[in-house]
């Protein structure tokens, strides 16, 4: 395979993947709003609305990148955490948040420079989202303790 | 930790041979002059350079809270788990840096003599801090549209730990806490 066809597949395979955690998202702030009221069920919706706008974005992104299928999205999810109340609604939605931001990140890895540079941006609106339901902070949105791991231990 | 050779450091090194194997004939010659730094490494060094200047300016706020008397305890509350993010942003941009063998050493005080004038006191410290981190999110940004893959997702990352800084530095501006501390 030449370099240009890998790249091109590496783009592909990181929006899929970056699609397929949207379609999660839009699916789990559904469940997340339902169990909020007031101002919390507000923010949910906003956010509902935010993925719903970034899933079209990415499957027009798909589909411009060499005419792909965007994935579909599937008719219902296993939630990762079982939602009962408003605390566990809140909780979801920092899950998903931060599935969303290590999914994205996949494509700030990408040598495309416009692509990279929407996955930073919507790394960083995750992290801000994240942020707020969290209601605190973290060093390294997206990254997983084993990225973080693995430049300082190059032995292992 | 940092001493182990990674990827990036044999790269770097690689990318660092035909420059010697072009500019003389001499054999050992050829070694004496120390290489430049490849570009990543120059812009992971203004990376971890930023990083320390946060610190710093982190650090002059905290101290002067503590010397303000009145009612420091809520504003350290607020700031310390940010300086603790930005800690561990210089230990993982570290982590990442190896200098090749032979080049410059000194890798931290960059742009020193550039530094811009520090925090003010208080609540004018709180917005220096804002408006720092506003920027130093979006220096990240910058850095990440030519580097390496791995470096690119860390630099998004700190970037976006950075940008979720800012509203938490505005909440402490505005005296308003609760969301930060829930």
């Amino acid at each position: 395979m030449s370099s240009r066809a890998a790249a091109a597949l590496a783009t592909v395979r990181a929006l899929q993947s970056a699609l397929a955690a949207e379609h999660a998202a839009v699916y789990g702030y559904g469940v997340v709003g339902a169990h909020l009221t007031g101002s919390q069920q507000a923010t949910a919706t906003t956010d509902w609305v935010a993925h719903q706008v970034a899933r079209d974005r990415l499957e027009a992104m798909l589909r411009s990148a060499g005419g792909s299928q965007p994935t579909a999205a599937a008719v219902a999810y296993q939630l990762p955490i079982p939602v009962r109340n408003a605390r566990e609604a809140v909780a979801l939605a920092v899950v998903l948040e931060d599935r969303i931001a290590t999914a994205y990140l996949g494509l700030v890895a990408l040598s495309n420079a416009a692509i990279r540079e929407y996955g930073a941006q919507q790394v960083q609106a995750s992290a801000l989202r994240a942020a707020a339901w969290r209601g605190s902070t973290v060093a390294f949105p997206g990254l997983t303790s084993a990225a973080l791991a693995a430049p300082s231990r190059p032995g292992s | 930790m940092a001493a182990h050779p990674t990827r990036r450091v044999v790269l770097a090194a690689a990318a660092m041979l035909p420059l010697a194997a072009v500019s003389g004939c001499d054999g050992v010659d050829v070694l004496d002059a120390p290489p430049s730094p490849a570009p990543d490494v120059t812009v992971l060094r203004e990376a971890i350079a930023a990083e320390q200047l946060l610190i710093t300016w982190y650090t002059a706020v905290l101290h002067d809270a503590g010397d303000a008397g009145g009612s420091p305890t809520a504003l350290t509350a607020v700031l310390m788990p940010l300086l603790a993010e930005h800690h561990a942003h210089v230990a993982q941009l570290r982590s990442r840096l190896v200098v090749p063998a032979g080049s410059a050493a000194s890798p931290s005080p960059t742009r020193r003599a550039a530094t811009p004038a520090g925090p003010g006191v208080g609540s004018a410290g709180v917005a220096f801090l804002r408006d720092a981190e506003q920027a130093a999110a979006a220096a990240m940004l910058d850095r990440l549209r030519n580097a390496p893959g791995s470096l690119a997702q860390l630099y998004a990352s700190i970037s976006a730990s950075e940008a979720t800084h800012v509203p938490v530095l505005d909440a402490a501006a505005a005296g308003t806490t609760s969301r930060v501390t829930g």
